[in-house]
């Protein structure tokens, strides 16, 4: 295995069985992937088709039926591998009795952390996913936005050089959901290895490097984002102050030139971005009612032809 | 006494080493070693099935090695988190009503027990037991539930991929539930020394008259007949296993708290054996009905006898009270055993003696009175006479070469019995501190506990909470019945085995004759009783012994709790906790924590 690999499947496969051992169903079928140091790895598929199961094969949690995984250079069974890992479960499966500090110190001992690093991270890490206010509350009086990022807080807290996300950023709102992302491009800046599998497509297009397809238990498409959605016969062009007499000029150009214009219209941005700026803005302004013609989005992306 | 089996000194239980028995160390050792096998067989088994001989075999070798690593890899740092999490869960999961309601047990507890007759038994039996019940149930409920709590939330998930060894789970876990456990019996055992200290203190008053009484008032169900020594001094008799201080204050007497409410004799016991009643020795004495009845009895009127022969009788033994010079303090439990009751008040006359072993020296009988399973006090002085009525010496008459000496007792009413067992005669050495005493039937409960707590744990990695609490209970009831589990196995006990007995029981046929009919199932009936029967005596190999670890009978008794037998008890349950980690480290390790 070169430096860069940092997870490596080999005819991993997964059957689920019952008490008897009969065989329910097969999860992942000789899944073969190479996932590299410093990129930000999508697992995309609908429901049931293996991206958790893989997420949970991956961190020792189940044992492959066949073939096998490492994990940084390690059998994905072996529990010294976990030093260099971290994992923020589909939901934020905490102890509610602790409040925020008490649960990153817990996970901090379970690294055996000595005590003075141990203050100083939680400290940072409680600081970085913006629960200052809310340190000292127990758990199960957090909203669903706030047992996310404390659970990212606790997955951050050895300092890991790959992190695992299974489903980072199911049942946030939008704007958790772009600090979510935020931080995820943020970690693969750091040169961190994200590893994450989502059915939010979206998300994914807006994160991921590379992206691996599953539908029942089988790989079907791998490859770098851009190259597997460009699209190569279409060509798009943005440009601002275009009077209609200079659009019409364009449209014979390219009639010219045996072109077809797809579209030619006034771009729309997405609702996420509309969003965002409306809560920005209530928030810089409280109580006014935000007036949609007044607050164009200042950067509005083109729409996709 | 209360000491039945002879204690093995520590390091020869321990350590010993040879033809007649194997310590416990060894002991420990192979079991540990055959369950290792049958594991690995076992493994091997299901691996070739599941994935053929070559790849299970594989499989097999990596769970050992991946073992073998971790088991040196634990950190103290991460089995105290994991410790510290399962005593806020304990807190969370209120297991402080568990002191209320022992509190509240001891408020009206007064209310029921009531009796005038050796109070302090029944006090701190009560005690005792009620701590003993609360603290066992609460540490199976905490232990048994927790881990598969963690797994049905999931809370397992984010530990797991942290890098914690499955032993550090579970060693955190007996940890931390340990720790809420010893605070609550140290809660329970301050509130229940307190309790019985209260409850028995009590003083009697004196009336002020002209002249002595001949007893002081009646309270708490008896009084102390008063005595007047030589210096003019008045004392309170001993009765109801305790006495009084009384002080003159100016024309009145104030009679104390009792003086020794809690005891802790410490016991010297001997060997019992019988003589018939013609004078031949036996060993056994007559049955007067209960054919497997405990004691064995003695006629009166005859030449039958019970002897102890008592070792290591020297200047030690012996109690020095001064002036009055040194006595040989031998106490005696009697049961009598009427066979015609014409004044029930009339009390069975006997005679004690000691005698020299091996010869026919002994001392001129002393006659008292059997109250019946009371404990009767004998001072033997250092000046005796023979029954020749020649001055003899305790120590250098009647003590032989190998420094053993025998007390002889006899009943004297024609067809009145006494029954005796090994225990019911024994030199009283000393007392001990009664406070440490009840301290260690404390330490007692508490080894109990962390038995119950580390069996429940190992039982929780994978079974589901309800089946894991079944199993722990069924495992502790067992443990308490070892001793008729083991005769089952060992085909000792009357009845046959578990299926043979089921046969007779659903048949209405008694447990001792043979079936009639020795056909085909009566064999398929022995073969699977055998059958059963080996694995009966295979799981009796490491089923512990719980009623052994029941010393409360001791203090309610009065008795010292031999340190010995404490420390024989603590490494019991230092064993049964590595062994079950293991076991528990392995369960946990190769389940698929994620569903």
């Amino acid at each position: 295995m070169s430096e860069n690999v940092v997870v490596e499947t080999r005819a991993l496969s997964k059957v689920y069985r019952d008490f008897w051992g009969r065989e329910k169903v097969r999860a992942l079928k000789a899944l073969d992937l190479e996932i590299y140091k410093g990129e930000v790895f999508g697992l995309l598929g609908p429901n049931g088709s293996g991206k958790t199961t893989t997420i949970k094969l991956l961190l020792g949690l189940l044992f492959p039926t066949d073939g096998e995984a490492l994990v940084l250079g390690k059998p994905a069974t072996d529990v010294a591998k976990n030093e260099r890992i971290g994992y923020l479960p589909e939901e934020s499966y905490l102890y509610r009795f602790l409040n925020a500090e008490e649960t990153l110190d817990f996970y901090g001992r379970l690294f055996d952390i000595p005590p003075d690093v141990r203050r100083e991270r939680v400290d940072k890490l409680i600081k970085q996913v913006k629960l200052d206010a809310a340190r000292k509350r127990q758990l199960r009086e957090y909203s669903k936005g706030m047992t996310r990022r404390i659970g990212l807080a606790q997955a951050l807290i050895n300092e890991p050089d790959l992190i695992l996300l299974d489903e980072p950023t199911s049942g946030l709102d939008p704007l958790g959901t772009r600090e979510m992302k935020d931080w995820i491009l943020e970690l693969r800046d750091q040169g961190k290895t994200v590893v994450m599998c989502s059915h939010l497509l979206a998300d994914v297009q807006d994160v991921c490097d590379r992206i691996a397809i599953l539908h029942q238990g089988e790989l079907k498409e791998l490859g770098r984002v851009e190259d597997l959605l460009k699209v190569e016969d279409v060509t798009q062009v943005s440009a601002r102050g275009l009077s209609p007499e200079c659009q019409n000029e364009i449209r014979d150009v390219i009639a010219r030139h045996n072109g077809e214009v797809l579209s030619m219209d006034n771009p729309t941005t997405t609702l996420e971005e509309l969003f965002l700026s409306i809560v920005r803005d209530s928030e810089a302004r409280p109580g006014r009612r935000v007036v949609a013609q007044d607050d164009k989005p200042t950067d509005p992306k083109p729409t996709p032809a | 006494m209360i000491q039945e089996k002879p204690l093995l000194p520590y390091w020869e239980w321990f350590l010993q080493f040879d033809a007649d028995r194997w310590g416990a160390l060894w002991h420990f050792f192979i079991s540990l070693f055959i369950l290792a096998a049958v594991a690995l067989l076992l493994g091997l088994l299901i691996g070739a099935i599941l994935y053929g001989p070559v790849k299970g075999g594989e499989k097999v070798y990596r769970v050992v090695a991946n073992a073998m690593r971790e088991m040196v890899a634990f950190s103290p740092r991460r089995i105290w988190a994991i410790a510290k999490v399962a005593m806020q869960e304990a807190l969370r999961r209120r297991v402080l009503v568990a002191v209320v309601v022992f509190v509240l047990l001891l408020l009206f507890a007064g209310w029921f027990l009531k009796t005038d007759r050796e109070p302090a038994k029944l006090y701190f039996s009560f005690v005792l037991t009620a701590t003993s019940f609360l603290g066992l149930f609460i540490a199976l409920l905490l232990a048994v539930f927790s881990l598969p709590n963690d797994f049905k939330n999931k809370t397992i998930y984010t530990i797991v991929t942290k890098p914690v060894r499955a032993g550090d789970i579970i060693l955190g876990r007996i940890l931390g539930f340990t720790i809420v456990g010893s605070v609550l019996l140290a809660i329970m055992g301050t509130c229940s020394y307190i309790f019985v200290n209260r409850a028995l203190s009590h003083t009697h008053t004196i009336a002020a008259q002209a002249e002595l009484p001949e007893s002081t008032s009646y309270d708490k169900g008896h009084s102390h007949p008063l005595l007047v020594r030589e210096d003019g001094t008045v004392v309170a008799e001993y009765e109801h296993n305790h006495d009084h201080a009384i002080t003159e204050r100016g024309d009145r007497y104030v009679v104390s708290q009792p003086l020794s409410t809690m005891q802790a004799r410490v016991p010297q016991g001997g060997k019992i054996s019988f003589l018939n009643r013609q004078g031949a020795p036996v060993a056994k004495g007559v049955s007067v009905g209960k054919e497997w009845g405990y004691r064995s009895f003695i006629e009166g009127g005859t030449q039958a006898a019970a002897i102890w022969t008592f070792d290591d009788i020297d200047d030690s033994v012996l109690i020095d009270e001064g002036d009055e010079g040194q006595f040989l303090p031998i106490e005696l439990v009697v049961r009598v055993f009427r066979t015609w009751k014409a004044d029930i008040e009339t009390p069975v006359e006997g005679i004690i003696q000691l005698k020299r072993p091996g010869s026919d020296l002994k001392t001129q009988p002393e006659f008292f009175s059997a109250k019946d399973a009371t404990i009767d006090r004998k001072f033997f002085p250092r000046k005796l006479v023979d029954t020749n009525n020649e001055p003899i010496d305790l120590l250098d008459d009647l003590v032989n070469e190998d420094g053993q000496i025998e007390v002889v007792v006899q009943c004297l009413d024609r067809a009145q019995y006494f029954g005796f067992a090994q225990g019911d005669c024994y030199i009283h050495l000393r007392d001990a501190s009664p406070a440490w005493n009840f301290f260690k039937a404390y330490l007692s409960i508490w080894i109990q506990m962390v038995l119950v707590i580390a069996i429940a744990v190992m039982a929780s990695t994978i079974l589901s909470g309800p089946i894991a609490m079944l199993f722990t209970v069924s495992f502790i009831l067992l443990g308490f019945q070892r001793d008729f589990f083991v005769r089952v196995a060992t085909d000792a006990q009357e009845g046959g085995g578990p299926i043979e007995a089921l046969v007779r029981l659903v048949t209405h046929m008694n447990l001792i004759s043979d079936f009639k009919n020795q056909n085909i199932a009566y064999k398929l009936m022995v073969f699977v009783d055998d059958v059963l029967q080996f694995a009966m005596r295979t799981l009796a190999g490491v089923l512990p012994d719980f009623g052994e670890f029941n010393t409360a009978r001791y203090v309610a008794y009065g008795f010292n709790i031999p340190a010995n037998q404490v420390a024989q008890q603590l490494t019991i349950g230092v064993a049964y906790v590595i062994g079950l980690a293991f076991v528990g480290y392995f369960l946990l390790r190769n389940r698929e924590v994620a569903k």
